[in-house]
C-alpha cells in the first residue's frame, strides 16, 4: 500500500511541476493535459487512502456526531478485540450514528500516544497499539483500548486468527440483537458476509444465499476452541513479560527495536 | 563495503538504491547478454527516471502505472485482512491446510526496525527454525525478506508473497489483481507471475541447501492468487514452476560476474542526473547518452515489455541498422546476414551476396519481386 501511495505522490508532484513549466511556455493545450491528469491521480490517491464504502459519505461531508477517538472507542468495544482500520470503519458504519473517515484514524494512534506522553493518565482511555508478543513492539495497523488487560492487547502467532473470530461472534452478537429491533441493513449484511466467508459451517451453502448471525457465532466458536488454549498461553507468558520488562508507557505503546550506533560489524 | 559496491554507487550517482525485485532479476534472467541491464539493475538505478531525461520516457510496459499499482495494494490488503482471513480460508481448500495451523508471523518490520539487512535477518531465523523444528513452526510469514546472489553481487528481494510452511513444506504465495475468469488468465500475466514466484523457490531453496537442509522442503508448485471472475472474492491457482526455477537457475550461474563488467567499463562513468536544487535533472542529455552507449546491451523488441530503456535502446539499434530490431524470429532468417542495409542491399541486388549469402539473397530478392508486384497492381 506504502509503495503505491509513494508512486502516487510521486507522479501528483511531477505532474505539478510539469504543469509549471507548460504555464511558463504558455502551452495551454498541454496544460489542460496535464491538469486532467493531475485530476485523475489525486482521486486514485484519494480512493486508495479511504476505503470504499466512506467515500462517498465523505463527499458529502457530514460532521460527525463525537470526535474519532470516541467513535473508534464504541467500535472497539462492541468488537472487544484489537482491530485494522478497516473492521472498525466497517463496525462503525454497521452500528452506529454518525461518519467515521480513515483519513481520522490514520493519525490516531501517533496523536493518542503524544497526548499520553504529554499528560500520562488524564484521559479515561487511550487508543493504542496492539503489542507483538516475541518484540513487545507496535503492531502494524491494529488498535486497542488502553484500559484491556495486557493479555488483551498483546498479538501472539495464534492471535490475529483468534481475534477474527472473536470479532466474527461478537459482531453476530451485536447484528442478532439489532435485528430483533430494526430490519437487516446491508452494511451489517455485508459485514456478516466477509466474516461468514472465511469460517468453515458459518456461509451459506451458495453465494448468494442469506447468511444467518447464529450461524456465523456457532462456527466461530467451533474453530475458536482449537486455538484458544494455545494462544490464551502465548499471550499470558507475553504479558508477564512485558509486565517485568517495560515501563507504562512501553506496556501502552510498546517499544521499538533501534540500532545502538557503533556496535555490530561494520557496514556500508 | 567492496569495491564492486564503491563503483556501482559511483555509477549510480548521487539516488539511494532500489532494491532488487523478483520482477527485474526474472527480467534480467531473460536477457543475460545485456551488460546495460545488468550494470544498471546492480548498481540500483532508477531506470524509468534515466531513459525519461535521456529522451526515452516510457510509455508503457515495464514501469508500474501507479493506478495498476493502486489495484495490487487494495487487493493484497484484502486478502491479508483479520489474520489473513481470505488466504487461510483458499489454503485450507486448496491444499488441505489443517485447521490448528493458523499462525501468522509479520515481517515487514522487525520491532518498528524496516531496515532490509534487519529484516533478512529475522526472516531468515525464523524460516531456518520453521525448517529445523517442523511441529514448532509458524504458518504464514507475510513480507519476507529474502537475499539472492546476482551476478556475484547480493540482491534483496522483496516479496509481495507471503511464505508459508505446510507439513514440512514452503510455499510461495504471489498475490496479483488480474483476474482469473472461467478458470483462465492473461498468459502474459500468468508467465510473470511464474517467473517471479520461481525466483523466490529458487532464493528460499539456497537458504535451506546453505545450511545443509533438503532443498525439496521447498515446493515447487507456487500459489497464485488472484480476484475470482469479475469478483473482488480471492481464488487461489496452483502453478508447477520447475521449469522456471531451473531455467532461472542457469541464466543465474551464466551471469557474468558483476566485477568483469565493471573492468571493461571507463572509470568515472556516472548515470547520476545531477538533480538541481528545483529538483530538475541539469545532466547534459548529450553526455548521459553517451554513458549509456559505453555500457554495451542487446536490444531485442521483447525489451519494450520488461525493461525502461528500451526505448533508447532500440533506437540505438536502429541507428546501427541491427537486425535484432525486427526481432528473434526474423534476425534467426537472416542469421548470415549483419544488418538491416546488408538485407536491403540485397534484396534490391545492388550488392553482390557471397557464397554463403546466396540462398538469403535468392530469398530476398523474391520477396522484394512480391511487393513490387503488389505494389504495382494496387497503383
Amino acid at each position: 500500500m506504502k509503495e503505491a501511495l509513494d508512486a502516487l505522490e510521486d507522479r501528483i508532484a511531477e505532474l505539478r511541476r510539469a504543469i509549471r513549466r507548460a504555464l511558463a511556455a504558455g502551452e495551454q493545450d498541454r496544460v489542460r493535459e496535464l491538469r486532467a491528469e493531475l485530476r485523475r491521480t489525486e482521486r486514485s490517491w484519494d480512493a486508495l487512502v479511504t476505503p470504499a464504502d466512506r467515500q462517498e459519505e465523505d463527499r458529502q461531508g457530514l460532521a460527525s456526531l463525537l470526535p474519532a477517538r470516541e467513535q473508534v472507542h464504541q467500535a472497539l468495544t462492541l468488537v472487544g478485540v484489537p482491530a485494522a482500520p478497516k473492521l472498525i470503519g466497517a463496525v462503525h458504519s454497521a452500528f452506529f450514528a454518525g461518519q467515521l473517515a480513515a483519513s481520522q484514524l490514520a493519525s490516531l494512534r501517533r496523536d493518542e500516544e503524544r497526548s499520553y506522553r504529554a499528560a500520562p493518565g488524564a484521559r479515561p482511555y487511550y487508543l493504542c497499539p496492539a503489542l507483538t508478543s516475541d518484540l513487545l513492539s507496535p503492531a502494524r495497523a491494529l488498535l486497542c483500548v488502553s484500559t484491556w488487560p495486557l493479555e488483551q492487547r498483546i498479538m501472539g502467532p495464534l492471535s490475529p486468527r483468534v481475534d477474527f473470530l472473536s470479532a466474527a461472534i461478537r459482531t453476530a452478537e451485536a447484528a442478532g440483537a439489532l435485528s430483533a429491533t430494526a430490519p437487516a441493513s446491508t452494511t451489517v449484511e455485508r459485514l456478516l458476509r466477509r466474516f461468514a466467508m472465511n469460517i468453515p459451517g458459518a456461509g451459506p451453502a451458495h453465494s448468494g444465499g442469506s447468511v444467518a448471525a447464529k450461524t456465523i457465532a456457532a462456527a466461530a466458536r467451533a474453530e475458536l476452541d482449537i486455538h484458544t488454549a494455545q494462544d490464551q498461553d502465548d499471550r499470558a507468558q507475553a504479558a508477564r513479560r512485558a509486565r517485568q520488562q517495560l515501563n507504562e508507557a512501553e506496556q501502552l505503546f510498546g517499544t521499538r527495536l533501534t540500532a545502538i550506533p557503533g556496535t555490530g560489524t561494520a557496514r556500508r | 563495503m567492496t569495491s564492486a559496491d564503491a563503483r556501482l554507487d559511483t555509477l549510480r550517482g548521487s539516488t539511494a538504491p532500489l532494491s532488487h525485485t523478483a520482477r527485474t532479476v526474472a527480467a534480467l534472467t531473460a536477457n543475460p547478454g545485456c551488460a546495460r541491464r545488468a550494470v544498471l539493475d546492480a548498481a540500483g538505478a532508477d531506470k524509468a527516471l534515466i531513459a525519461g531525461h535521456a529522451g526515452f520516457p516510457q510509455t508503457s510496459g515495464a514501469s508500474q502505472s501507479p493506478f495498476a499499482l493502486a489495484r495490487g495494494a487494495v487487493f493484497e490488503a484484502q486478502v491479508k485482512a483479520g489474520g489473513a482471513a481470505d488466504l487461510i480460508r483458499l489454503l485450507r481448500g486448496k491444499l488441505g491446510l489443517a485447521l490448528p495451523e493458523v499462525s501468522y508471523a509479520d515481517l515487514e518490520q522487525v520491532g518498528g526496525n524496516t531496515d532490509r539487512d534487519v529484516r533478512y535477518r529475522r526472516t531468515r531465523a525464523l524460516l531456518l527454525r520453521a525448517a529445523r523444528h517442523p511441529d514448532q513452526a509458524g504458518t504464514l510469514y507475510d513480507h519476507p525478506m529474502l537475499r539472492l546472489q546476482v551476478g556475484g553481487h547480493l540482491a534483496y528481494l522483496e516479496p509481495d508473497v507471503v511464505a508459508f510452511q505446510v507439513s514440512g513444506k514452503f510455499h510461495v504465495i504471489e498475490i496479483k489483481a488480474f483476474a482469473v475468469i472461467d478458470g483462465q488468465a492473461d498468459d502474459e500475466s500468468v508467465a510473470a507471475a511464474a517467473m517471479q514466484a520461481a525466483a523466490y523457490i529458487l532464493t528460499l531453496q539456497d537458504l535451506l541447501t546453505a545450511e545443509s537442509l533438503p532443498e525439496a522442503a521447498v515446493s515447487t508448485d507456487a500459489i497464485l492468487v488472484t480476484p475470482e471472475n469479475f469478483s473482488p472474492n480471492a481464488t487461489a491457482t496452483l502453478l508447477d514452476v520447475r521449469k522456471q526455477v531451473s531455467v532461472l537457475r542457469r541464466q543465474l550461474a551464466r551471469m557474468t560476474r558483476i566485477e568483469t563488467l565493471l573492468d571493461q567499463l571507463p572509470p568515472g562513468l556516472t548515470f547520476d542526473l545531477a538533480p538541481g536544487p528545483d529538483e530538475d535533472f541539469t545532466r547534459p542529455r548529450g553526455e548521459l547518452a553517451g554513458a549509456l552507449e559505453a555500457i554495451p546491451a542487446r536490444y531485442q523488441p521483447r525489451c519494450l515489455k520488461t525493461c525502461e530503456l528500451a526505448g533508447f535502446c532500440r533506437d540505438e539499434a536502429r541507428a546501427a541498422g541491427a537486425l535484432s530490431v525486427l526481432g528473434s524470429v526474423v534476425r534467426d532468417d537472416l542469421g548470415s546476414l549483419d544488418s538491416i542495409p546488408t538485407a536491403l542491399a540485397l534484396a534490391s541486388g545492388s550488392r553482390e551476396p557471397s557464397a554463403d549469402q546466396a540462398d538469403i539473397a535468392r530469398a530476398l530478392r523474391h520477396a522484394r519481386n512480391l511487393t513490387d508486384a503488389l505494389a504495382g497492381g494496387a497503383a
